[in-house]
């Protein structure tokens, strides 16, 4: 069956920063930025090493709506939603950075 | 889908148009290493009829000489401008052998595996930076179909 694509949305909280869409992907249109912090939680040994996604971005510009990155995705945090209106005026505006992609996820 | 020896392309083609099947679908290459195989999908349109037939041959890297059907099928002109360009075979015979869409002194057939894209090259891979952050792999990760010395910034 053939469905017609939207787009991709970004759920930050699950994107552990792992990497893995951005090295599949491949068009190479997703960036992402990340640290590490450590946090220490009440009773461990020893305070625990988590990355924080700091920057992800699509570059719609690039895509080619393969779907491969919400495929590969271990933790779900990469889905499509139905949203096609997204056109922009420059090629800057084809950019969705983490806020923009995380308004797509569809709302109750 | 029926395969052809290269050498009875043209009679196999002449021969499919004989029997009705006169229009052209597409005509056109996929890379299988050493040969480049060329594939033809052509239809029956006549009333009450419709059926298709797909017929491939292989063409050799190393000889790339296909007969043109172009005499048969008019729209085989575009179709084999195209895959000549794009994979590097050459079409005996052909009426218009102009390139279609590039310019064939520049770089190599991209549609062929062994062709890296030019983008490829003068782009920085996303997939380099060490999004891990604290858990350093010691292999730098490489992007998949690239060659190493490719790279920009590649180790080469």
């Amino acid at each position: 069956m053939t469905t017609p694509h939207g787009v991709i949305a970004l759920i930050p909280e699950s994107c552990t920063s792992c990497m893995i869409c951005v090295r599949e992907c491949p068009s190479w249109c997703i960036t992402l930025d990340s640290h590490a912090e450590e946090v220490s939680e009440p009773g461990a040994r020893r305070p625990r090493t988590v990355s924080v996604l700091d920057h992800f971005a699509i570059d719609y510009g690039l895509c080619m709506y393969c779907g491969i990155c919400v495929d590969v995705c271990p933790f779900d945090a990469l889905e499509w939603a139905p949203d096609v209106d997204y056109s922009a005026r420059d090629r800057a505006g084809l950019v969705h950075d983490t806020s923009r992609l995380a308004g797509w996820i569809p709302h109750e | 889908m029926r395969v052809i020896d290269r050498t009875d392309w043209l009679s196999a083609m002449t021969e499919l148009h004989a029997d009705g099947f006169s229009y052209l679908d597409v005509l056109t290459g996929l890379d299988r290493g050493s040969d480049v195989e060329v594939l033809a999908r052509v239809v029956d349109v006549s009333a009450g009829r419709l059926r298709a037939e797909v017929v491939t041959t292989l063409v050799p890297r190393v000889d790339p000489h296909l007969s043109s059907v172009a005499a048969g099928y008019p729209a085989a002109v575009w179709h084999e401008r195209e895959t000549a360009e794009m994979f590097d075979i050459v079409f005996d015979g052909h009426p218009d052998p102009r390139p279609l869409l590039r310019r064939t002194d520049l770089g190599a057939a991209p549609l062929l595996k062994s062709t890296v894209l030019a983008a490829r090259v003068v782009t920085p891979w996303p997939g380099t930076s060490e999004g891990e952050s604290g858990r350093r792999s010691t292999r730098r990760p490489q992007p998949l179909g690239v060659p190493a010395n490719w790279l920009h910034g590649g180790d080469a």
